[in-house]
């Protein structure tokens, strides 16, 4: 049975609005030479997926153990189970992961700088096997390796990635002109995407839909610049071009735009920032390569190549930065704050505050800045959220069955298998990519990307729609047809609201769901920054739900009481808007609290803090070990108000060791969360 | 294609032509005594058979004495036995070989038996599958390939947080209604809920993710025509007629060649692993010595 052409008649039936412009693209998704799926929805439908995967193919996750390959990763998104380290000496794995739920879409991002070079080193036939770094690589492979010689190992191989741009250098093993390495990852590269197109359900079904893609992992000065470069199909760039070929990004989107966009063989890419929590503040800062200030063209071209950004991963959430007195943060900014700065002091786990600079809400701001004097907002990014999970655990998010990163954080490559948390207390689960398309094929996901109609979530499949126009009716909640009634009246999520059309003030709508297997709603809010001048602003409102619910978690056993809300709407008017500002809008939507991973696993633990010994714990973990006692027990869980209660943090230097754990606490219930892509308002010229 | 050709040759031909080899003239094929514990169950006997022979193998092609990994496994162990010896690397190799240290050490062992693992399973250009192969291979495995069946659905929703005490009497009143409703759609019946469409096509394992088992286990009695519910689900309660049942079934080759194609080539693997694996311990003459 071929896809059905079905849909296709009825994809022209919703006219599009003049008042917005959404870059909404509904009569306008290509069919393939297979057609169209058996569940074609003209009025888009939610699909979940993972933009954020590694696999063995990663040199960090290969370092740190991981065996599992693109086609595992695959395999796990559809639910099955997969093997994770440590490996027994006969190569049994001590651990399993299964996803409670399949995915809709996956994309594979494994970091392309070392893909020639991983090969290169474990082909015996080639040139390069016998040089010393690759004797060090394989050496720190073996299964009685020294862990600390094969710590050393990854950071010698993780520098190479934080050099200047200027001195960026594939290893000397590569050989003349690095063609070795360069061979061997068109190989590897091509083996990507061919796992990509085996995965592909292209029958009209749609079960799964795979988009090839790679990591480049630029870290000048370990601040992390990464993206994740998604192809929209099998035609992709011959090389995927790494910090080493191309140590600017300006240099990557040239590269991708006349290898791939401009070429004429149907190659479609885009690329997504991710962890700009962890860049120093540099992801957004106002200078190009050459030093000089942002251009229109470079502004213009960075909005075209990225239209959506990663808000929350492992590593981290990127939305705001807590902090008193600030005009761009609130209340619930500190959800997986992770005290780092860079890859480095994460790696090594070395307190250093985050800027604020990094953070998205901020970088919203300048980018209205931008536009106003360039014409074009260079981060008007749309939401996504993934795991970059480095066990090929493409999507597994739940909390309450965290198996720890494999990359960065703690290795669990050794045996015995984790006796404590499986990883660092500051690194999470990851999230989920959700996006609204017409059905679950490439070209409807990848052009859903494109729009920036896209949410994501902390994880739980919070399902949320937005629309935001100038007159939607009071009671568009109650409407069967609320979506039709969106899109004809205004934008969705993602989606840029031109000039006001009359004397009345924006509408918006907001409708969400709780995740089945999740917890209930607590509430939403709408988010609003705006440019008064220079000056920026940001207002958090509650729109729908209550904060004062009643709902309650027992942080011992992790049993949750209280309200219970499956679905929350709202139609809510800006109350004040002006219509010469610039602003924006997103919805942020709230789980009813519930415990943070740590403290689930605490909850199911065998631990007692009359036993913990502070001192004893850090030898333990110098040594790469732990147990739940000492982790549970660490101020920095939460646990401990006998410890916490009383401590001051307006110094941390200057405490006890011991106390000023508690001023770098994770928050041991947390409110799992939805953020959508924000809707642009742009006053007239 | 040098290199997986070289590769063939250097490896995967020199192990598979063992078989032609031993098959021409069992009497030369080589003999091995292969120890195991006395109550050793039939397949840790097999395991320790195969594990020998591909050990064997991989020395008659002297990995054991050129492999990389193995070589300098062994001269860092000589380094660690010998740590103030001034001689360079090469004699120190040679002497954990006069040494017989490859012969026992573990992670040479490990490697030995990767590379003739590896040898086993390579894919000789003769044997990628062509595309009748994989026409045949679609069609006797159709269950691998399958889709699962969808059905499509009339859907009524009531909302729980919007009716609250009166759900349950709503629902009764709603059910009413429905059975009066006769073919005609269900239009503006219901409360609205993100994603939930009026008519949906859907699988039932799709349901249970979305609104648990109770709604995907009417949609999967699959009975026609019919309003049937209410099913709680977290949301509230939900009516359900099922209009149309799409079976499962196998797609077209040409839909789904890179998936056949992968999952042949996965089985290719395992067939030449076998048959090389099955000619290598005909040719060889064992001797299974039971030790307690």
């Amino acid at each position: 049975m071929a896809r059905t052409f079905l849909g296709a008649l009825t994809v022209l039936t919703v006219s599009l609005s003049a008042i917005g412009c959404g870059n909404d693209d509904r009569a306008s998704i290509p069919v393939d030479e297979f057609g169209r799926c058996a569940d074609f929805e003209p009025l888009r439908q939610v699909y979940w997926g993972d933009t954020h995967i590694h696999t063995n193919l990663s040199f960090d996750a290969n370092m740190q153990g991981t065996r599992t390959s693109p086609e595992d990763a695959y395999d796990f998104a559809r639910g099955e189970a997969i093997s994770l380290q440590p490996y027994n000496e006969d190569g049994t794995p001590t651990r399993m992961a299964q996803i409670d739920r399949p995915l809709d879409f996956a994309m594979l991002s494994d970091h392309a700088e070392f893909l020639g070079t991983l090969k290169v080193c474990l082909d015996p036939t080639s040139a390069s096997y016998d040089t010393p770094q690759c004797e060090s690589y394989r050496a720190s492979l073996e299964f009685n390796a020294d862990p600390g010689a094969a710590e050393g190992v990854f950071i010698t191989v993780n520098v190479l990635l934080s050099l200047p741009p200027q001195e960026t250098r594939y290893p000397a093993l590569c050989g003349p002109g690095d063609a070795a390495c360069l061979e061997a990852g068109l190989d590897v590269w091509a083996g990507v995407v061919d796992a990509a197109q085996s995965a592909y359900d292209r029958s009209d079904r749609c079960q799964f839909t795979t988009l090839a893609g790679y990591e480049w992992s630029a870290g000048p000065g370990s601040a992390n610049l990464h993206r994740n470069i998604m192809f929209k199909n099998e035609n992709v760039t011959a090389v995927p071009y790494n910090y080493f070929d191309e140590p600017y990004v300006e240099g990557l989107w040239d590269r991708l735009r006349e290898e791939c966009i401009d070429a004429d063989t149907g190659c479609e890419v885009l690329t997504i920032p991710h962890n700009s929590n962890l860049s120093e503040g540099r992801y957004f800062e106002n200078e190009m390569a050459n030093g000089d200030v942002f251009t229109a063209e470079y502004v213009e071209a960075r909005n075209q190549m990225e239209p959506i950004i990663e808000i929350y991963q492992h590593k981290g959430a990127s939305e705001c930065l807590p902090r008193p007195g600030s005009a761009t943060a609130d209340e619930l900014c500190g959800f997986e704050i992770i005290p780092f700065s860079n890859l480095a002091w994460t790696n090594l786990e070395r307190i250093t505050p985050p800027d604020p600079k990094g953070f998205l809400r901020v970088a919203y701001g300048e980018g209205m800045k931008h536009e106003a004097s360039l014409g074009t907002n260079p981060f008007q990014y749309g939401i996504s959220a993934a795991t970059d999970t480095h066990v090929s655990a493409s999507g597994f998010v739940s909390e309450d069955d965290f198996k720890g990163h494999g990359g960065a954080g703690q290795p669990n490559r050794f045996l015995p298998p984790p006796q404590g948390f499986p990883d660092i207390e500051y690194l999470s689960p990851g999230g989920l990519t959700a996006v609204w398309a017409e059905e679950n094929a490439r070209d409807a996901i990848f052009s859903a990307i494109r729009r920036k109609e896209t949410f994501g979530t902390s994880g739980p499949r919070i399902l949320v729609r937005m629309f935001g126009g100038w007159d939607y009716p009071e009671d568009l909640c109650s409407a069967e047809d609320l979506a039709a009634q969106g899109y004809e009246g205004g934008v969705p999520m993602g989606g840029t609201l031109g000039p006001q059309p009359g004397p009345t003030s924006p509408v918006f709508v907001v409708s969400a769901k709780q995740d089945a297997a999740g917890a209930p709603l607590q509430r939403i809010q709408i988010v609003k920054g705006w440019l008064d001048g220079d000056d920026y602003q940001v207002k958090v409102y509650n729109v729908a739900g209550d904060k004062n619910n009643g709902a309650t978690v027992n942080l011992r056993t992790c049993d949750t009481q209280g309200a219970d809300s499956a679905d929350l709407c709202a139609v809510w008017q800006d109350p004040s808007f002006d219509s010469t500002q610039r602003a924006y809008y997103y919805a942020r939507v709230l789980e009813n609290p519930t415990c943070r991973w740590t403290t689930l696993q605490c909850s199911q633990a065998d631990y007692n803090c009359n036993e913990w010994d502070f001192e004893a714990c850090k030898a333990l973990k110098m040594n790469q070990e732990s147990s739940y006692t000492c982790d549970c027990c660490d101020p920095a869980i939460g646990l401990r108000p006998d410890i916490c209660d009383g401590v001051s943090c307006d110094d941390p230097g200057a405490l006890p060791e011991i106390e000023e754990r508690c001023c770098h606490q994770v928050e041991p219930a947390i409110q799992e969360r939805a953020w959508t892509s924000p809707i642009w308002y742009q006053p007239p010229r | 294609m040098l290199r997986p050709l070289l590769h063939f040759f250097l490896i995967g031909g020199l192990l598979f032509g063992a078989k032609a080899i031993y098959a021409r003239n069992r009497a030369e094929g080589p003999e091995i005594e292969v120890r195991v514990a006395a109550d050793a169950s039939e397949a840790e006997v097999d395991n320790a058979v195969r594990e020998a022979i591909l050990l064997n193998e991989a020395r008659r092609y002297r990995w054991d004495r050129t492999d990389p990994v193995v070589y300098t496994h062994l001269v860092r162990n000589m380094r660690f036995i010998e740590p103030d010896s001034p001689d360079d690397d090469p004699t120190l190799f040679q002497r954990a070989v006069e040494m017989n240290m490859q012969a026992h050490d573990p992670i040479v062992r490990a490697r030995l038996l990767y590379r003739a693992g590896a040898a086993l399973e390579f894919v000789p250009e003769d044997r990628m599958p062509g595309r009748e192969e994989l026409e045949e291979h679609r069609r006797a495995h159709g269950d691998r390939f399958e889709r699962e069946g969808r059905l499509r659905f009339q859907h009524v929703f009531l909302s729980r947080s919007k009716r609250g005490e009166s759900l349950l009497s709503d629902a009764r009143e709603m059910r009413q209604r429905l059975s009066e409703l006769g073919d005609a759609a269900p239009t503006g019946l219901g409360d609205p809920l993100p994603g939930l469409r009026s008519e949906q096509f859907a699988t039932p394992s799709e349901l249970k993710d979305e609104y648990g088992l109770e709604l995907a286990k009417i949609v999967e009695e699959a009975i026609l025509g019919a309003w049937r519910g209410p099913a709680t689900s977290v949301y509230g309660l939900h009516f359900i007629k099922v209009i149309d049942v799409d079976p499962p079934y196998v797609p077209a080759l040409d839909v789904i060649a890179a998936e056949v194609r992968a999952d042949r080539l996965r089985e290719i693997r395992k067939e030449l692993r076998e048959e090389r694996m099955a000619a290598l311990r005909q040719a060889y003459r064992v001797q299974i010595e039971r030790s307690p």
